[in-house]
């Protein structure tokens, strides 16, 4: 492997065990607690695990300011979705 | 070495009339049919939606024919049910959404922002066979099978009680939400990434504003739609249950994925209408537009606020009080920047050079006709006197007033300001005011009563009607029959200026942006030389046109 | 070797990097919709276990959470060899990246394998309530029917587009077979590889929605 590979192989090892590591986080938050509360550190868990993709492996955090734009885009409308549905079905 | 020398002298130089447009660079039917040039594929959107347009309107025309008489005596209810959902369909996705967009939006994007083509031309190719392909499908669908949903196709009607074809209707509509989905990725790129030197944010025309606010709309919205009938599409077929009542599901919740699509698709609908507004207005008045940045903001906003209002759909089909009130409040909200839209409009007519022409006329109709439907709106959006008029004909009422009087009109006064340029052509002044003209009396004619009738008490969507409703409804019936007048007329004097009509120069309406720096028609890129923008938008002087 | 790397220039363009930029955003854009797209199933998800949230439990520990698990994680190292396969086109290095993509298509082709398998197990535990011909397990419990078929859509559409993502990667593998691709479609690599991070990503919100929050 040359070195000039091993440099660009940084960020996606990293990467790979950040999310690894985050996996097995949540799976043992699912063995040990189930019921309960859990899932809000579990939600908490998977949300870093879509940063980390978007941001890392997809590159976002190199690319110009309108692709974090864009993609933060895309989570605000999910928000909205979410958002708007919700004020509906928590309020019956 | 020159050419001359190399020529045969009794062969006389090649005289070059003028420069090869994009109409006549090439001439084989197979050169239309897989170009990749945005004006083509711009023309072939225009084709294919005026099409759908007579079906849907002929279909129109079928349902205004059944209520002249109020027993139903002419359509069976089960054949006026499939008449309404197929002007409803059709009108809707096959005409209203690629309307604007598809076609003016198509040719004149890259011409206005300096570009020889959009960003990705195989994939405009792509979205329109998407379209022709899909849209074909869910016509044969809908005269052969029938449905009888209404175009919102709720739940649990749709995926349990109708009868007809709702699965293959709802796969054709959502394989043409692709054809919307790859045109608005298409116009965003563009938008960011082609503009020519020199062509800032704030030096697009509005027109592009509008373009990039719709196209935002199309990418963020019709994904929503597409589970939405997904999961119907399943519910049909394998008994999902999550929109059945019986089973324990929600049929609510179909409509909050389905509007969520919906009441944005309403400005994909009249955003594009909006800009093609702003630059008639100023283009006819001859006059700097008022506001530059209110205007291109006020399509952003609406494109934003538009996603927070769909409940206002629903406040009496079972959701919260609560809810209720947010998407009351938020609806309010969204008629700001529609307000200020139409009075820069009216500060930019104002004191100007006015020119009362063709597409001028179509643009005070709009005004006209856009202030009665968004007041109407803000009515509707009001819960407690939403509870009296929902589900009556002041809703079909108020939505004509956005989609016909707003969308078709601005589609129509478009088409007249750049035909010269699509076509090399100019159109019969003349016959285009009386168009125009009639166009505004007939459609108040077709839809003022259904405000009355609907305050009245109408239901829609009935074939059947109390006697006392009749008078008004022949009165509507009537000016329907206006209406169709002043849609055929154009399609005919504008055919016939393709053959006969007078050469058109280069700026026949001395109008100001790059589209119209170039030739008529354009070449096939568009510019014979990159061009350098180093002007304002809309940079009239307060000279009065040169006639 | 990076000199050999580039694009070729597509004529309504006016330089390579106007068209690396817009072919990037494009998918950036189409990205968008995929997202919304899944979102519109989340929501129900999300709505069903206000609904019913002892249904939806009753189903969630059902499932075969360490297939999923274990999905995750091999779809975590196939976007990694992705990476890598991206990286090695960034330096031209072609045979070796479509090596790579091949792996990361065997890994996506490993996930189907793993998710065919756990459609089977919930066949012979019953839990396929959309078969009118078969018993379904939780007969007592009819609201947890809507979340189990969810589970079958969510998972077949994330399905269907892994399915979509391995032809892609078998194509680029393909073309990249012939000398001089990377001189002409260096970028189509790239636009591949945001596609197959993005299905992971997807797949990391399907896992916990489905399997792991409703426990």
């Amino acid at each position: 492997m040359s070195p000039e590979l091993r440099q660009h192989l940084r960020t996606p090892v990293l990467t790979l065990f950040a999310l690894l590591a985050l996996l097995g986080v949540n799976v043992l938050l699912g063995i040990f607690f189930i019921g309960g509360h859990a899932w809000i550190a579990e939600g908490f868990v998977a949300a870093t695990m879509v940063a980390i993709v978007i941001m890392f492996a997809m590159e976002a955090v190199k690319d110009a300011p309108i692709t974090r734009l864009f993609a933060a885009i895309g989570f605000v409308w999910v928000l909205i979705l979410f958002g708007l549905t919700m004020v509906d079905y928590v309020t019956r | 070495m020159s050419d001359a020398a190399l020529r045969d002298p009794r062969i006389p130089a090649p005289v070059i009339d003028r420069p090869e447009d994009y109409l006549h660079v090439e001439q084989t039917l197979s050169s239309w049919f897989f170009t990749t040039d945005h004006k083509r594929i711009g023309i072939l959107y225009l084709v294919s939606i005026t099409g759908f347009f007579v079906i849907g309107a002929i279909a129109a025309g079928i349902v205004r024919l059944a209520l002249v008489v109020p027993d139903g005596s002419i359509l069976s209810n089960e054949v006026y049910n499939r008449m309404f959902t197929l002007h409803g369909v059709i009108m809707v996705w096959f005409f209203l959404v690629p309307s604007i967009p598809n076609t003016l939006g198509n040719f004149l994007l890259p011409l206005m922002i300096g570009a020889k083509d959009l960003a990705f031309p195989k994939i405009n190719l792509l979205s329109w066979y998407v379209f022709v392909t899909a849209s074909l499908f869910t016509l044969f669908v809908l005269l052969w099978g029938g449905v009888d949903t209404g175009w919102t196709f709720y739940t649990p009607l749709s995926t349990q009680y109708a009868n007809g074809y709702v699965i293959a209707a709802v796969l054709g509509i959502i394989v043409v939400g692709y054809s919307s989905i790859l045109t608005g990725l298409n116009f965003i790129v563009t938008v960011h990434k082609m503009r020519a030197p020199g062509m800032t944010w704030f030096r697009m025309p509005l027109f592009v504003w509008s373009l990039y606010a719709t196209s935002l709309i199309l990418v963020l919205a019709t994904p929503v739609l597409t589970i939405a009938l997904v999961l119907v599409f399943v519910d049909r077929a394998f008994g999902l249950g999550v929109f059945n009542p019986e089973q324990g599901g929600d049929p609510v919740l179909f409509q909050h994925l389905f509007w969520f699509y919906s009441h944005p698709v309403v400005y994909v609908m009249v955003l594009p209408g909006m800009g093609v507004m702003s630059e008639l207005v100023t283009a006819y008045a001859y006059k700097k537009i008022f506001g530059y940045k209110f205007i291109a903001f006020s399509s952003l906003a609406i494109a934003v606020i538009g996603f927070f209002v769909w409940g206002h759909h629903m406040f009496y089909n079972g959701i919260t009080q609560y809810s209720a009130l947010t998407f009351s409040l938020m609806s309010f909200i969204v008629a700001v920047p529609s307000a200020i839209k139409v009075y820069n409009w009216a500060a930019t007519i104002h004191k100007g050079q006015i020119r009362l022409d063709t597409p001028m006329l179509y643009a005070m109709g709009w005004i006209g006709l856009f202030v009665i439907g968004g007041v109407t709106g803000l009515m509707l959006a009001s819960t407690a006197l939403d509870g009296h008029v929902h589900d009556t004909y002041f809703v079909v009422a108020h939505f004509h007033y956005i989609m016909v009087g707003a969308t078709v009109v601005a589609f129509l006064g478009g088409i007249h300001y750049w035909w010269p340029k699509m076509t090399g052509r100019l159109y019969s002044e003349p016959w285009g005011r009386v168009s125009a003209l009639l166009m505004f009396i007939g459609f108040n004619m077709t839809f003022f009563p259904q405000y009355i009738l609907g305050y009245m008490g109408m239901p829609r969507r009935y074939a059947v009607y109390p006697e006392s409703y009749q008078v008004l409804n022949v009165l509507s019936s009537a000016g329907a029959t206006i209406l169709a007048a002043a849609y055929l007329f154009p399609m005919i004097y504008l055919v016939w200026s393709l053959w006969y009509g007078e050469k058109a120069g280069d700026n026949p309406w001395h109008a100001k942006g790059l589209e119209w720096t170039t030739t008529s028609p354009p070449p096939k890129h568009n510019f014979r030389k990159m061009p350098i923008v180093d002007f304002d938008p809309y940079d009239y002087s307060n000279e009065p046109p040169e006639e | 070797m990076s000199s050999t790397v580039g694009i070729e220039l597509e004529e309504q363009y006016h330089d390579v990097e106007q068209q690396r930029e817009a072919a990037k955003l494009g998918m950036w854009t189409f990205l968008l919709t995929e997202l919304l797209l899944f979102s519109g199933l989340f929501v129900t998800a999300l709505v069903l276990r206000v609904m019913h949230p002892d249904s939806v439990t009753a189903v969630a520990l059902h499932l075969k959470f360490w297939i999923g698990a274990t999905n995750t994680a091999i779809l975590i190292v196939s976007s990694f060899i992705m990476s890598v396969a991206i990286e090695l086109s960034r330096l031209g290095r072609q045979r070796p990246m479509a090596w790579c993509m091949l792996g990361t298509a065997a890994f996506g082709v490993l996930f189907l394998m793993l998710k065919g398998y756990e459609y089977y197990r919930d066949y012979v535990e019953h839990m396929t309530p959309f078969l009118s011909f078969r018993r379904y397990e939780l007969v007592g419990d009819p609201a947890s029917r809507l979340f189990t078929n969810l589970y079958f859509i969510t998972t077949g559409l994330h399905a269907v587009h892994l399915i979509i993502g391995i032809t892609l990667m078998l194509v680029m593998a393909w073309l990249a077979s012939r000398e001089g691709f990377l001189q002409k479609h260096q970028n189509r690599i790239e636009i591949t590889g945001l596609y197959w991070h993005f299905i992971d990503l997807i797949w990391m919100i399907v896992f916990p929605t489905l399997y792991l929050l409703n426990r």
